[in-house]
């Protein structure tokens, strides 16, 4: 019983994690139809503004606030001088981007001379519930998931400027017709997938360590997360990303590791091949 | 791209502050994403016979940037110290550079360069066990060049003319396992790794010691690389009632397997962990109170208090002040030392002849006073030497990290070839 809602918690706190950072990538690609390879980059300087106030022994906490504040920056920054220029080539975004986060990554690199850094938690040590310890940043990260889920939904799907965003997107000729600035809504929007990684980032260090490649870890498997969910929908990354989540913590409990890891990516690619569309098919917000 | 080599061969001779900028450029073309050119350092004299040519192949740039960085700095400390002591028979080294950017294919090709263009006498380098294996044949049959591997690994390397500097398995493990087991009391053992050479020999042999000392192995698994996710671990330690866990997984996934160990009490009842490639430097990659209470083996520590290593620290910290990479065991700095200093007592052996049979056997037989831990010796017909082993264990200070030295063993056998 114990043990069970251990698994329990350790399947969620990776579920949530894993739904963080696809969050990001699944606005973006879902509502400006950009795939952005830069997303594992944005989680690395998420990860880095963090690890820059722990440097400075400035409060974690302020860390994570503004985390996705510079993110949001950047992605605004990014949006008006690169990738606003390659809207009408989705294949020629994938190519900017993932050379901006090429660029981003090594520099980083870099800047740690290729070491790892460990993070403390702003907020460490253990609850007891009922005889069983749960691990207080892991609980964060499942509290702060559900939020940020809940306030993006909100955001996008009962706001105005979300019905906006979501009308760009549906018919930008049409939208821009009625006297919305298509150009500014995609730059709101990027700049909000990108704050949403700045936030991924800083609240997953402290659990993994902060090194370039933090970002790229999850990178692959995020994309098969928003494969999995249906590309143009907000639920449907997240649902993706669960499923990716799930497995990727489960599947060891029940099979040898090495398998687990290619067995994740044999069910979610064979869920495709039967749902081409993704679980959540196109523009149900 | 860079043109660090023309840089320094118009220079007539090399100052700290030409080495300072030197290896800040260095720094620099690892954020651009290579060594085009290689790199030379001369000598600040020159001899009728000319230089010894000393080839360094590391990987500077990659993943493994941080033990390549450290090998070259400890390269470059260790020539310089017998340059100015007048060279070896006064003839000085001159050291050349190729990047194996942490790519066997990338490595194949540099190396090359230093054996056909630049016909170094010697090669030292290489840190992971797929670097060597790419590189031991350009560089040892096609190239029929001496070859020093510096890093500790899994043994069961035993090519003519290749000679290893690092731990074996067996120096890892002797003193270890027997110290946990009949010292700490523990006898249920798990052995977390990640998939590939290194952990799967060493465990091979780390089993066989545990067994033989009268311990138990619970389970023996192997992850990805880059596992993020490790509560089922965690829960076949707790459930197995493992009291000490031998852990060989490495980073990326190492820093969430210790936080998840450290989370579910492993530490805090009594449990303990061990890991024998930690040395000072692995410590910054995990929060300390994680890393309070590690058990290591290695084959020297910054807090070794004796005068020939503190001299060692402090020369290599004015050589290199403030560096991002340290003189540590783990990175392979202690196995370049010696490779170096095992070279200049060979050459000195042979009068100063450089080629290959009479420098090889004159290492085969090499013995060296003093080095990073203490002295070395040569296992003869074996190319792999007899070094002080330490057990060392990690405190907490404050909310730093410090290795104290608990037990030594002198001239530990490495039990190869």
């Amino acid at each position: 019983m114990e043990s069970d809602i251990k698994l329990a918690f350790d399947i969620l706190a990776f579920t949530s994690v894993m739904v963080l950072i696809v969050l990001g990538l699944g606005v973006i690609a879902g509502m400006m139809g950009i795939f952005n390879f830069a997303h594992g980059e944005f989680v690395l300087l998420g990860a880095y503004t963090l690890f820059v106030f722990h440097e400075r022994a400035l409060p974690l906490w302020l860390g994570i606030v503004a985390a996705p504040l510079v993110l949001a920056l950047v992605g605004l920054v990014l949006e008006r001088a690169v990738i606003g220029r390659f809207y009408a080539n989705p294949i020629m975004a994938m190519l900017g981007t993932f050379a901006t986060g090429l660029v981003i990554r090594e520099v980083i690199r870099g800047l740690l001379g290729g070491h790892y850094k460990a993070i403390p938690e702003p907020a460490s040590g253990v609850i007891s519930f009922g005889g069983v310890d749960f691990p207080v940043w892991r609980a964060v990260i499942i509290g702060t998931t559900t939020i940020v889920i809940l306030a993006s939904w909100f955001f996008l799907a009962r706001t105005s400027m979300g019905l906006r965003i979501r009308g760009a997107l549906e018919n930008p000729m049409l939208a821009r017709a009625c006297g919305i600035s298509t150009a500014r809504l995609y730059t709101i929007t990027f700049a909000f997938g990108s704050a949403l990684a700045g936030l991924a980032g800083a609240l997953i260090v402290p659990l993994y360590g902060l090194s370039a490649d933090i970002g790229i870890r999850f990178l692959v498997q995020a994309f098969l997360s928003v494969m999995l969910g249906g590309v143009g929908s907000f639920q449907g990354p997240v649902l993706g990303a669960s499923l990716v989540g799930g497995m990727a913590a489960g599947l060891p409990w029940l099979v040898y590791p090495v398998l687990a890891d290619p067995l994740v990516f044999i069910i979610a690619l064979a869920i495709v091949k039967f749902r081409p569309q993704g679980l959540i098919g196109k523009g149900r917000l | 791209m860079f043109k660090q080599s023309s840089r320094v061969r118009h220079s007539q001779s090399i100052d700290r502050r030409q080495l300072l900028r030197g290896s800040a450029a260095l720094t620099a073309a690892g954020w651009i994403g290579g060594l085009a050119g290689g790199f030379l350092l001369r000598p600040e004299w020159a001899h009728a016979e000319g230089p010894i040519k000393m080839g360094i192949a590391t990987d500077i740039t990659g993943p493994i940037a941080p033990g390549g960085n450290a090998n070259w700095q400890v390269a470059q400390y260790a020539v310089e110290q017998i340059n100015l002591s007048g060279g070896i028979l006064g003839r000085p080294i001159e050291l050349y550079l190729e990047d194996t950017a942490s790519d066997p294919k990338i490595a194949v090709g540099n190396v090359r360069k230093l054996i056909q263009e630049h016909k170094v006498d010697v090669v030292l380098g290489g840190i992971t066990s797929a670097m060597r294996q790419a590189i031991k044949d350009p560089i040892v049959n096609r190239g029929r060049t001496l070859y020093i591997y510096p890093q500790l690994y899994e043994g069961q390397e035993c090519t003519k003319y290749l000679f290893c500097t690092g731990p074996t398995p067996a120096q890892q493990c002797d003193e270890l396992i027997p110290y946990l087991i009949k010292k700490l009391g523990k006898k249920r053992f798990a052995m977390p790794s990640a998939n590939y050479v290194w952990p799967q020999l060493l465990n091979k042999y780390a089993h066989k010691v545990i067994e033989a000392n009268g311990g138990e192995v619970v389970f023996e698994e192997y992850y990805p690389l880059d596992q993020l996710e490790y509560s089922a671990t965690v829960n076949k330690i707790r459930d197995g009632k493992v009291d000490c866990v031998f852990n060989t997984v490495i980073p990326p996934g190492l820093q969430p397997f210790c936080k998840q160990l450290y989370e579910s009490g492993f530490q805090k009842n009594g449990g303990i962990l061990s890991c024998v490639y930690f040395d000072e430097n692995l410590l910054n990659y995990v929060p300390a109170q994680e890393m309070e209470g590690l058990y290591t083996c290695l084959d020297y520590f910054q807090a070794l208090d004796d005068s020939f290593d503190r001299n060692l620290q402090a020369g290599y910290a004015k050589k290199f002040p403030d560096t991002k990479f340290p003189f540590t065991a783990g990175s392979a700095a202690t196995g370049m030392y010696r490779g170096v200093k095992f070279y200049e007592a060979a050459v000195k052996t042979t009068g100063g002849k450089l080629g290959r049979e009479e420098v090889a056997a004159a290492m085969d037989a090499g013995k060296l006073e003093n080095g990073p831990g203490g002295p070395a010796e040569m296992v003869p017909g074996k190319m792999h030497c007899k070094m002080n082993m330490y057990v060392a264990v990690c405190r907490l200070e404050g909310d730093k990290t410090k290795y104290e030295v608990i037990s030594k063993a002198a001239m530990v056998d490495p039990k190869e070839c």
